[in-house]
């Protein structure tokens, strides 16, 4: 019942924020970007790169809006909600522009930003009675805390359940031993205690660390709090773990039990819910950005848990074709574009490769938002490309490369590169079928390495200003605003 | 699956090439690399690993599926010798026998007359003979032409539709071989071999290429088709009644030579009839669809202006067919279908046809965002 009542409560919470895009957006529209991706796959660069290149008219022959010179003016303005900070888009720039050039850090807090574009409408209504501004709004925030959606549709019972379950096939086993092991001594029943639980989060939290490690790679790792607490460090919101529970059992008054599923609870209303609510509610397009490399080099269960990770997080959004009720009642996503990033770490001629295997990623989150009516499209993109191509004779064998300055300490074939000499690099084959990155058969064949990001050279006038190399950006741009700057 | 996985390999660029040295800074271009900037694997370059064999999957043939043979129902007339093409030929022989003795005779008769005046007959002859051969090439060069629009949109077709790269390939390149000589698509083949630079999908390649080659061509196309619509419709309303037949058709012959011209085909004489023919197909299998919207409209409008006058009104439904030829033609020219851009219809030029004197025309707008 009180499920029922809380889905009723948060049904009407998106149809008041609906009602007020839907009133602000008579006199100013605005197109919401859900820049959706797990940590480490890349949405700091994604947002730097995008915004880079809108505000300095980059190439993105593919852009129509642009190519036509349609769009006057493209500026940063303040953005709409005064409580979140902006996006730090500056520093950015400047950590892949600057001397000792580097991507951004990774992304510890929520930031959003506002892009204003004032273009020439075609159509005769646009040009007349909406005016020709269109108001994007990206946020940006740690990949991490998207692990904890799928936590509001779950019970702490439920979540338990299913945490120790996974905890069981390799390789999480050997990495979650000390903490089952501390498991094992506790009793839900027990009264509770502030140091049982304060070591039973931190070994949890351990657990959740290691498993994120470059040669493991797995994405399914809720609460996302834990390993990107952000301001919450050391709350007792974060102070909780799973317990091995008897499903039957109601938690007692005063109990170990009683103490974590509070805990749990609280977690999910205060940390999780406005998380969603505020800010990923009421999407008008998402791009998932999916690091599918990274998984591919740790392995076949890297991949699978990205797989459950994503299709778990996607299944919270609300996505499909709009219609006029939504406009009032709070939108959907009607477009997604499910993104295989850093495309520039092989060759182009095994994209399509590349996005076979998101394909096969995202298979069942694709259906799902195909079903409900969205738009969908899978694109290799690289925001910005820090590769060129080159091709290798050996052995009378033509190897497609891709030559660039792999990042310092980066490992292949036993060498380890300096992060100041280019190389070029042969990642291996990608399998012509899908499957083969699920069933195990790709072990030790792959190994893509990261480089460092491009030295932007500037071209043609002084005052001009160079903007970044990038694979299909322009694509991405054009399947998600284009037909708004119509 | 026949290939065993490759390995991945590393190799070293040429070590000058240090970042620590500012001077010789390698520098990431936001672009392919071309074969000759090829890096060389350095010695240190490991060796590849023998792979274990590769586990042949045997792709199991065909599912037996009993075959049917087609059996091919012959509904034409029942063969039978074709004594007319022989006639034909043989007629044909004489001819150019006559033709050949004729010419002979008279050479000789010159030389019998005058060295000097057999001299010259036998160099005009020459001349007649390079000028025959010249325009037989010439013919066929121009039919070779016209037939390339044809097959350059079928890779178009096939590049959009299955994202296919080799056919967005060899498209990229027919469009160059037909456009790279001409002074008016510079600008247009310049951006193009901007964005090959980029890693850009096939279809959005052919896409690419139509915005930047095929937008000037399509405006300077409509104006063609809607000048000679109006021609027409103008002929037809005050040239006798005798020859208003054959002023048309020159009309429109010349519409379809300026066309393929415009599009790169530049085709002769027989280019230009071969084209006829398949306008004239294209009409039959379309003509139908056609017929069923605006022409109609147009021959059932007629009424009013034929209500003023029976001329003007036959002038206007002239007219409109001759777009609608010019529309036809347009499509078999164009070397690439329409993606981006909206195919012009007919009603675009309707307003032309029917809008007698004022030559300055404004062409349709048939333009469209991608």
């Amino acid at each position: 019942m009180s499920s029922f009542l809380s889905g009723l409560y948060n049904e009407a919470r998106n149809a008041a924020g609906g009602m007020k895009d839907f009133a602000t957006g008579i006199v100013s529209p605005t197109l919401r970007i859900g820049v959706t991706g797990l940590s480490r796959s890349g949405k700091t660069v994604f947002i730097t790169s995008l915004v880079h290149a809108l505000l300095h008219g980059g190439k993105l022959p593919l852009f129509t809006a642009l190519t036509q010179g349609r769009i006057n003016r493209v500026y940063l303005e303040p953005q709409p909600d005064d409580d979140v900070p902006r996006f730090a888009y500056e520093q950015h720039v400047e950590a892949l522009t600057g001397d000792n050039r580097h991507w951004p850090e990774s992304t510890n807090r929520l930031s959003q930003l506002r892009l204003t574009i004032e273009y020439e409408a075609t159509g005769l209504v646009a040009r007349n009675l909406q005016g020709s501004k269109l108001h994007v709004d990206i946020i940006d925030y740690p990949g991490e805390w998207l692990l904890d959606l799928p936590l509001m549709s779950q019970t702490y019972a439920e979540w338990s359940a299913a945490t120790l379950k996974a905890s069981e096939r390799e390789p999480r086993k050997t990495l979650a031993k000390q903490w089952l092991a501390h498991l094992g001594t506790l009793d839900p029943a027990a009264p509770a205690d502030e140091a049982q639980a304060q070591k039973a989060a931190k070994l949890f939290t351990d657990y959740l660390a290691s498993c994120r490690a470059d040669d493991v790679s797995l994405s399914t790792l809720p609460p996302g709090r834990f390993l990107m607490p952000g301001d919450l460090a050391g709350s007792p919101l974060l102070t909780f773990a799973p317990l091995a529970l008897d499903p039957a059992t109601k938690s007692a008054d005063g109990s170990l039990h009683a103490m974590m599923e509070r805990r749990y609870d609280a977690y999910v209303s205060r940390v999780v819910e406005p998380f969603f609510y505020n800010h990923f509610a009421r999407l008008d397009r998402q791009i998932v950005l999916v690091d599918t490399l990274s998984a591919l080099n740790a392995g076949a269960e890297a991949v699978k848990d990205l797989k459950t990770a994503l299709t778990d997080v996607l299944g919270c959004f609300r996505q499909g074709a709009n219609s006029w009720a939504s406009a009032v009642f709070g939108r959907r996503a009607d477009r997604i574009l499910f993104a295989a990033t850093k495309a520039d770490l092989l060759h182009h001629s095994s994209h399509d490769k590349l996005e076979k295997v998101l394909g096969l990623i995202v298979e069942d989150a694709r259906k799902r938002a195909e079903f409900a009516g969205a738009r969908i499209d899978v694109a290799a993109v690289a925001a910005i490309r820090a590769t060129r191509e080159a091709t290798v004779k050996q052995d009378g064998e033509t190897l497609e490369c891709i030559a660039g300055i792999p990042i310092k300490g980066e490992e292949l074939a036993g060498e380890t590169f300096n992060g100041t000499s280019e190389a070029a690099i042969f990642p291996g084959d990608l399998p012509d079928d899908p499957a083969a990155a699920l069933d195990g058969s790709l072990e030790g064949e792959l190994k893509f390495v990261r480089f460092r990001p491009p030295l932007v050279r500037h071209e043609g006038a002084a005052s001009a200003v160079a903007t970044f190399p990038h694979i299909r950006l322009d694509r991405a741009l054009e399947f998600l605003i284009g037909d708004r700057l119509t | 699956m026949t290939d065993s996985p490759r390995k991945p390999k590393v190799f070293r660029l040429n070590p000058e090439q240090d970042e620590a040295k500012p001077a010789s800074k390698p520098e990431p271009k936001p672009q392919a690399a071309k074969p000759s900037a090829k890096p060389k694997p350095s010695a240190k370059a490991r060796k590849p690993r023998a792979l274990p064999a590769p586990e042949i999957v045997y792709e199991e043939d065909q599912p037996e599926q009993p075959l049917v043979p087609a059996v091919a129902r012959d509904h034409t007339l029942p063969k039978r010798f074709k004594w007319g093409a022989i006639l034909v030929s043989a007629a044909l022989g004489l001819v150019t026998m006559w033709a050949g003795l004729t010419a002979t005779q008279l050479i000789e008769e010159l030389f019998a007359r005058n060295q000097v005046l057999g001299w010259i007959g036998t160099g005009l002859l020459g001349l007649i003979l390079l000028a025959a051969l010249a325009i037989i090439f010439r013919e066929i060069a121009g039919l070779m032409r016209v037939r390339k629009l044809g097959t350059t949109q079928a890779d178009a077709a096939r590049a959009i539709s299955a994202d296919d790269a080799r056919a967005a390939d060899s498209t990229m390149n027919d469009l160059r071989e037909i456009y790279s000589g001409r002074a008016d698509m510079r600008w247009g083949m310049a951006q193009l071999r901007d964005h090959a630079k980029a890693i850009i999908d096939p279809a959005d390649r052919i896409k690419l290429a139509e915005r930047d080659l095929m937008v000037p061509l399509d405006e300077e196309a409509n104006r063609i088709i809607a000048r000679t619509a109006r021609r027409v419709s103008v002929i037809t309303a005050v040239a006798p009644a005798a020859l208003d037949i054959a002023l048309v058709g020159a009309q429109n012959l010349k519409m379809l030579r300026e066309l393929a011209t415009l599009y790169g085909g530049r085709p002769g004489t027989l280019g230009t009839l071969r084209l006829a023919r398949m306008v004239a197909g294209h009409l039959a299998v379309t003509g139908g669809l056609a017929m069923s919207d605006s022409v109609i409209s147009a021959v059932i409008g007629k009424g009013l202006i034929g209500r003023l006058s029976a001329r003007f009104g036959e002038g206007a439904v002239n007219g409109i067919l001759t777009a609608r030829i010019g529309l036809a033609a347009m499509d078999l020219c164009r070397p690439l279908p329409f993606l981006t851009q909206t195919r012009p219809g007919l009603s675009d030029f309707m307003r032309e046809v029917v809008r007698f004197g004022d030559g300055e025309a404004k062409e349709p707008d048939g333009q469209k965002t991608m």
